[in-house]
């Protein structure tokens, strides 16, 4: 059975079924298979090829190189080296020319020249530009690449506790930002590539995971099956990601196996501890803080209640945060087999992550396995697979952070009989016990099947034409049941909460791509390839909350019998038709242009403007390539230039049309009488928001690789911006989704890797990157005008902080009666009048500073001595200047109901110009605490040791490693909010911080 | 053919995502066509009776959302309208009402509450203009007796929130259009007030012919309602000759009669008959009650149910009282209990100007009315069960405590007592709320009467009240605005939109600063009206909105 046989067969038999030719014809209407099927109809004769044997040695040591890539220059014929470095391939004629690849070796281009036996010898090198990365739809060397593609190191990968591969990506590349949106067992963390193009669309990058996109939460993806992350960051590189490249992509390529078997086990543990404990007062502290801010610090007794009283005088005071935190543990475990020859690869790996965060009862577990195998069928067929199954278990409630940050320390952890309170405080009921979490029952279990497999044809008989089908499917599903009894706040009102959310993920890809390379007169490569795809991707989510249980038993298995049961049911569900085509010509490895052009259609958008076309042109040249090129301190030297246009379409479904929402009464009976109002505008116009950019860069390596490394230059424009924008609550709507306005972002990016030192065993590597994007809004509505409403001002970034600014603290003495806020008191804070009109109005509202970074920077410094390897990763964010919700003057609430930081205030004695008087009222206009949010941490550090691989042999291993690593040991900043890393609003301050890891872990191999 | 199918086979089992796309029939227009199945639109609602009776009943839960919260458990909806007045002051004052009691400090354009109030209001116009405008579509399937029933009640919703409107904000953007995506305003400007009102009193006399006379679905608007409001509209148009007649109306039309007998279920119970009418249970028209006007319904336990939040805002926190046992005071012993009306938080209290108000012999003013002491419950640490303690409501008080006075000794009114017999300490509330009252039209018609010049009928007509409520009766000498605005406040404490009344008559300023010693220290003649909401004047791009004076 052959694809010519099939199509010679579907020549001479058609039609015998009805049902075939259905079938037929809509496999023509696909055009590319179409065209792959009407390939001439010639039958295959297994012709005559020459067979080439060769071994591939290293230079220096004569060592057999495993893995590389054996390849008939210009064509898709290749194969692996085995364990012994051999190789057997079947080539065109003995005229050919061989190319070897491998990663950390310098290419080798050998003309056959009539001979069937080679021997190649390759020369380690450390250059950027030989390795083999992974640009979309296939690999290419990195002197072939023209646009921006950075690789993440494979030493930000190992011996990390990483439980997300995101956060291998913090530091590591340039013009890359991970923030971290939420602490505990599993991180919530946020990527942003170059900058925000979008205002209110998705800014995350769009995730490929062995070569189908992933929609989903990538804590479930092991990070250590994983082989390489790239990042491809400019137009020209997006471009064939078309409407879903804007905001960059990132390329997950997991293990394969190759050479003789072999078994890893992986393993690491470690403790967590909190890094910062917050410094909130104490039971006196606030006792006394209480008294001063409710009665002015006079007749105390009166200020507190009864509880709070008791506990006062018998001097029984609660520290929340050491009843709820604990040593957290991070554990995992991974045991792969794998091996390979010319035939079959595989990969076969299990791994087990279980993470105890520092909350109490914080538990994150991943189970997964992994099958990846790659099995040449036929001289010219192959089919392959990689393949995750894993489970997720997110189940436990956590003590809360949050709680325990505000409750009061005079209230009851725990009553007479020394059970947890259900309210703390009996004055005060509307406060939960901040260790609720540990008697609400709650499962949460999420399933996953992630699969990228193809089917790859040489065809025969037209060297260079090939055909590959990848077909990716994602199944998922989580269940989540909670419960909350008679023993917690909200049970014991409503006699019992059960909630259920379940819902169910499928997503498929589908991709036809047919490729094909030749090469003209020796110097002209040209490798074309062409895409036909499809994707789809629902989501659907089914819940129930129910309440009034007769008891607790069954928790939120007895849904049944409750008195209410409410069902939701949601659905999204949103899909992709694309075509896209790609050319690279090289001329004799100097001259390189990459074109491109992708045609998306989506069914997020207006019927009118389902699709859109991205196309790009990028150029390089190898300058040390040149004849001419003679200055050999400089062994590397490229420059690139790209320019396109990429799209983001990254909105949910539905915005197109207005929705109804279900708002229901009752009627006399107490009936539910259904109703629907209007709550949001359809807006059947919306299209592609879409982003031109232009990159410049430089390669370089420099003293035979000692100094090497990539200097980018960009610039992008968006337009037609998806934005919701805030309309006058008037419309009975507070906002709608529109493409309107302009974004810009310029910036500038360096990696460097030095080689600092090289005497003999002892080497010292550093690895530099540091980034800074500027962005600016350019317009908004078209009318140049600012949109207050939403914090949006032409000229400046897309994330402001804007308010009031404070001028210090009103002081006796102050003329405050003829100030502009007469009727402040000395204490309060001064609001500046900007305007200087003699009064306080939003007009002296005013930015006060910007949420993106001046720069980022991350620098990896590595020493290695015989086995020995220690390494030290630095991260920076610098230039952030946002308001600390901590510093906030209500925050202990009218009464003072919740505890706070333990700070210093104004008094008539203590002059603070820089917080007001402990009264009510003292910051009226909400004027902004801002503050620099910049840091500096040391993410990791490690040792580690391979022991001499005589003595591991010995010991029957093939190789033996252990290491200890500590992350987030050491920060330096001038935030007195909790975390610098985690970004975002100020409630976030009172949730857990970034915790310290120090983890000892061991790589073994036999 | 055998190697055929058994490629197709392959095919389809090796590579599903081929499969998927070859055969399950690849139109990529149709794939890329949005066919929601979740998603109800106007489109596909409002082609029928039960469609537009869908939309209607989303109002009747936007305009009971008035006694909930704008977000939840804590921001009464209500608060701006009836608190921060002569008669009621924010008494446990957290940060979203405080300006009520502390004006020139809290009530700003960026304070949310006025936000919120703006949004939900015009929430309720913008539905009813789409079934208004909809309305009109002839493929709708109904008679013509439906669609006037219908177009009734779209119209009176439509005035009910301009009339909130131009009492909060005064002039607003009169707004008669569906929302529509391809219409964005940015625009709007400020209608005079007094032509608002002409656009509701249209709205609101086609409502009065369209409403049916009575409803077996308690709840429904009827006829009584539109011309209640009809009449206050006049009032406040200064035309006392329709607003009398609009109240007369209601009055002759027989359907309702102030109680004046116990009756219900707790009928047996010791009590007046005045505060039956306020029990679950007794609220709806066909549960015996016949001088209610209009009631929100609430239930628990089913989808649509609501929940309001009057009695956790007007009782207050007497679990927190000290009860004095020796020489110290212990907290606890009196315990939260259905019998003292469930567990309140005592954000709202009447001024002790309000509490004062009632001669002794008033059933309004009784401790069946207003709760003025406790009795211990919870014998615990040394307290004795039946203990009593006293509440104090001097205006003194207010003087020495801070502003934010929190005092659990302060009466409240009884008005709103409910709870769940099995979880007393629940947030939620169920009962059903009278909102409208037949006593309410006949104070309307007794200030229409007096500016009529009918003072003998004026006091005719309160008299009515008071001899319900076992009040000396008055003269036609006696009838005057403050007079009838104490008896309003006697009457209606915690249910009227006081400071509406107050604005109406131009009352509120000096009556506030004479009888709530609280708002006094802060409030200002500019607080006789309500910032507009910044967001409002921010978003309106195309023209400048003036603000309030003031603010």
């Amino acid at each position: 059975m052959s694809i010519t046989a099939f199509s010679a067969s579907r020549r001479t038999s058609h039609p015998h079924s009805p049902s075939m030719s259905g079938i037929l014809s809509r496999l023509r209407a696909l055009a590319l298979l179409a065209g792959l099927l009407s390939l001439p109809g010639t039958a295959l004769h297994a012709q005559q090829q020459p067979t080439v044997r060769g071994t591939v040695l290293n230079d220096a040591s004569g060592e057999p190189v495993v893995s590389a890539n054996v390849v008939v220059r210009g064509t898709n014929i290749g194969t692996v080296t085995n364990e012994r470095g051999e190789f057997t391939l079947r080539v065109n004629a003995l005229t050919d020319t061989i190319q070897v690849t491998r990663i950390g070796y310098s290419a080798q281009s050998i003309a056959l020249a009539g001979r069937a036996t080679i021997e190649v010898r390759m020369r380690a090198a450390a250059t950027l530009l030989n390795e083999i990365v992974v640009v979309g739809y296939g690999t290419q060397k990195r002197s072939d690449i023209t646009g921006a593609v950075a690789s993440v190191s494979a030493d930000r990968l190992e011996g990390r506790p990483n439980t997300s591969p995101v956060q291998a990506l913090a530091g590591a590349v340039p013009g890359v930002s991970v923030t971290t949106t939420g602490a505990g067992a599993e991180q919530s963390l946020n990527v942003l590539i170059r900058g925000r193009n979008s205002i209110s669309a998705s800014t995350a990058p769009l995730y490929v995971i062995d070569g189908i996109p992933f929609n989903g939460t990538l804590s479930e993806i092991n990070p250590n099956d994983i082989e390489s992350i790239e990042v491809l960051k400019d137009a020209s590189s997006v471009a064939i990601y078309g409407a879903r490249g804007s905001n960059g992509v990132v390329l997950i390529t997991t293990r394969k196996g190759t050479g003789r078997p072999r078994v890893n086990y992986r393993a690491y543990y470690g403790i967590q501890e909190l890094a910062q404990k917050p410094r909130v007062m104490t039971g006196p502290e606030f006792a006394e803080f209480k008294c001063q801010r409710v009665n002015g610090g006079q007749n105390c007794e009166s200020a507190f209640t009864a509880t709070e009283l008791a506990n006062l005088e018998a001097g029984r005071y609660v520290d929340w945060f050491d009843l709820a935190l604990r040593q957290g543990h991070q554990q995992q475990h991974d045991l792969s087999f794998s091996g390979g020859n010319d035939d079959t690869k595989y990969m076969i790996s299990g791994g087990l992550l279980r993470v105890s965060g520092i909350a109490l009862n914080d538990e994150f577990e991943r189970g997964s396995v992994r099958l990846n195998v790659d099995q040449r069928l036929k001289s010219w067929l192959s089919i392959g697979t990689s393949t995750q199954l894993s489970q997720t278990d997110r189940g436990g409630m956590p003590a809360s952070f949050e709680t325990a940050f505000w409750s009061n320390p005079l209230a009851n952890a725990y009553d007479a009989q020394g059970n947890l309170t259900i309210s703390p405080w009996a004055e005060d009921l509307q406060y939960a016990n901040p260790l609720q979490g540990l008697r609400v029952t709650d499962d949460d279990v999420s399933r996953r099947v992630f699969s990228s497999n193809y089917l790859n044809v040489t065809v025969p008989k037209i060297p260079g034409l090939s055909y590959r089908f990848n077909g990716g499917l994602d199944i998922a599903s989580r269940e989540r049941g909670t419960f909350y009894g008679r023993d917690t706040r909200v049970g014991s009102e409503v006699r019992g909460r059960a909630t259920i959310e379940n819902s169910g993920r499928f997503d498929w890809t589908a991709e036809n791509i047919l490729r094909y390379t030749k090469t003209v007169a020796a110097k002209h490569t040209f490798d074309l390839t062409t895409l036909y795809s499809a994707q789809s991707r629902s989501l659907d989510t089914r819940t129930l909350r129910a309440e009034g249980f007769p008891n607790d038993v069954m928790t939120y298995h007895q849904a049944n019998i409750a008195a209410l049961n409410v069902p939701g049911y949601d659905v999204s569900e949103s899909k992709l038709v694309s075509q896209m085509g790609r050319l690279n010509y090289n001329y004799d490895d100097r001259y390189l242009l990459t074109t491109t052009v992708r045609r998306d259609g989506s069914s997020v958008f207006g019927a009118n403007h389902k699709y859109g076309i991205f196309p790009s042109v990028a150029v390089a040249w190898n300058i040390t390539n040149e004849p001419f090129w003679k200055v050999s301190s400089v062994n590397v030297l490229k420059t690139r230039l790209s320019y396109g246009s990429t799209g983001n379409q990254a909105i949910s479904p539905y915005q197109t049309l207005a929705g109804l929402d279900d708002y229901s009464y009752v009627d006399g009976n107490g009936q539910t009488a259904p109703g629907y109002r209007p709550t949001s505008l359809g807006n059947p116009d919306l299209r592609w928001e879409t982003t031109n950019s232009v990159n410049l860069g430089v390669d370089f390596g420099l003293l035979a690789d000692r100094i090497s490394g990539s200097f980018e230059l960009y610039r992008s424009r968006t337009r037609d911006l998806l934005l919701r924008r805030t309309i006058s609550p008037t419309h009975g709507i507070t906002g709608i989704t529109q493409n309107i306005g302009k974004t810009a972002n310029k910036g500038i990016e360096l990696g460097l890797s030095t080689l600092n030192l090289d005497r003999g065993n002892f080497t010292w590597r550093t690895d530099f990157n540091i980034s800074a994007n500027r962005n600016e809004i350019v317009d908004l509505y078209g009318d140049g005008q600012d949109d207050v409403a939403s914090e949006w001002f032409i000229g400046r970034p897309i994330d402001v902080t804007y308010g009031y600014r404070m001028d210090g603290i009103w002081q006796e003495g102050d003329d405050i009666a003829n100030s502009a806020q007469p009727s402040a008191k000395p204490g309060d804070v001064k609001v500046f009048d900007r305007n200087g009109d003699g009064q306080i109005t939003p007009d002296d509202r005013m930015i006060l500073g910007s949420m993106q970074p001046k720069f980022i920077a991350g620098m990896t410094n590595t020493v290695r001595w015989r086995g020995w390897e220690a390494s030290a990763f630095l991260h920076t964010v610098q230039g952030i200047e946002q308001s600390n919700g901590l510093l906030g003057v209500n925050l202990a609430q009218t009464g003072v109901r919740r505890n706070i930081l333990l700070r210093e205030y104004w008094t008539p004695e203590n002059r603070l110009n820089t917080y007001p008087a402990n009264r009510e009222g003292t910051n009226p206009f909400n004027a902004v605490f801002l503050e620099d949010r910049s840091f500096v941490r040391l993410k990791d550090i490690s040792l580690a040791y391979t022991l001499p691989t005589s003595v591991a042999n010995r010991m029957g291993f093939q190789n033996l490693k252990v290491y200890a690593n500590g992350r987030n040991l050491w920060t330096s900043t001038k935030w007195t909010g909790l975390d610098p890393e985690i970004a975002g609003s100020s409630s976030s301050e009172r949730f857990a911080p970034l915790e310290k890891t120090y983890m000892l872990g061991l790589d073994v191999r036999f | 053919m055998t190697r055929f199918a058994n490629l197709r086979l392959f095919m389809a089992a090796a590579l599903s995502g081929a499969a998927a796309v070859a055969l399950a029939g690849c139109d990529a227009d149709e794939m890329l066509t949005e066919k929601p199945p979740h998603i109800i639109v106007a489109d596909n609602l409002l082609t029928d009776l039960a469609g537009f009776d869908a939309a209607l009943n989303a109002q009747y839960a936007q305009a009971r959302r008035e006694k909930q919260g704008h977000s939840g458990l804590n921001d009464l909806v209500a608060i701006p309208m009836t608190v921060g007045v002569d008669n009621a002051y924010a008494n446990y004052s957290a940060a979203e009402l405080r300006f009520v009691n502390q004006w020139t400090n809290f009530s700003t354009p960026q304070t949310s509450v006025f936000e919120n109030l703006w949004l939900w209001l015009y929430q309720m116009i913008n539905a009813s203009n789409m079934i208004i405008n909809r309305a009109e579509n002839p493929d709708i399937r109904w008679t013509e007796a439906d669609k006037a029933r219908v177009l009734g009640e779209a119209h009176f919703f439509r005035a009910w929130a301009y009339r909130h409107l131009t009492y909060l904000f005064g002039p607003v953007p009169l707004n008669l259009e569906e929302s529509s995506g391809s219409t964005i305003k940015t625009d709007w400007e400020r209608t005079p007030v007094a032509d608002i009102r002409k656009q509701m009193e249209a709205d609101l006399l086609l409502a009065e012919e369209n409403l049916p006379a009575t409803s077996s679905n308690a709840g429904k608007l009827t006829k009584a309602v539109a011309q209640h409001y009809l009449a206050e509209l006049y009032l406040a148009m200064n035309d006392p000759v329709k607003a009398e007649a609009k109240a007369q109306a209601v009055v002759s039309s027989g359907l309702y009669k102030l109680i004046t007998a116990r009756y219900g279920v707790r009928a047996t119970q010791p009590g007046v008959p005045f505060m039956d009418q306020f029990v679950d249970g007794n609220i709806n028209r066909n549960q015996g009650n016949t001088e209610v006007l209009w009631a929100f319904q609430f239930a628990q336990d089913v989808t649509g149910g609501g929940s309001n939040l009057l009695r956790r805002y007007w009782v207050n926190r007497y679990n927190s009282i000290p009860v004095p046992v020796g020489t110290r005071t212990v907290t606890g012993a009196i315990a939260i209990s259905a019998e003292y009306g469930g567990r309140g938080i005592g954000r709202l209290s009447p001024t002790a100007w309000a509490i004062n108000l009632y001669e002794p012999s008033d059933d309004r003013g009784s401790h069946h009315a207003i709760r003025k002491f406790y009795t211990v419950n919870n014998p615990i640490n040394g307290a004795v069960l039946g203990d009593t303690v006293k509440l104090v409501w001097t205006a003194e008080k207010w003087i020495t405590s801070s502003l934010a006075s929190n005092d659990p000794l302060w009466p409240s009114t009884r008005k709103w007592d409910w709870t769940d017999a099995t979880s007393p300490e629940r947030d939620e509330q169920f009962s059903d709320v009278p909102y409208l009252r037949y006593a309410e039209t006949l104070l309307l018609l007794a200030e229409a009467q007096m500016k009529n010049g009918k003072l003998a009928e004026a006091a005719a007509t309160i008299n009515q009240l008071r001899d319900r409520a076992h009040a000396t009766p008055i003269t036609a000498a006696q009838v005057t605005l403050d007079f009838i605005l104490d008896e309003r406040s006697r009457e209606l404490l915690t249910e009227e939109h006081r400071r509406y009344t107050l604005l109406r008559t131009g009352k509120f300023y000096e009556r506030t600063m004479a009888y709530n010693p609280i708002a006094a220290r802060y409030l200002a003649q500019r607080d006789t009206i309500y910032p507009i909401p910044q967001v409002v004047i921010d978003a309106n791009l195309g023209r400048a909105m003036p603000q309030n004076p003031g603010f």
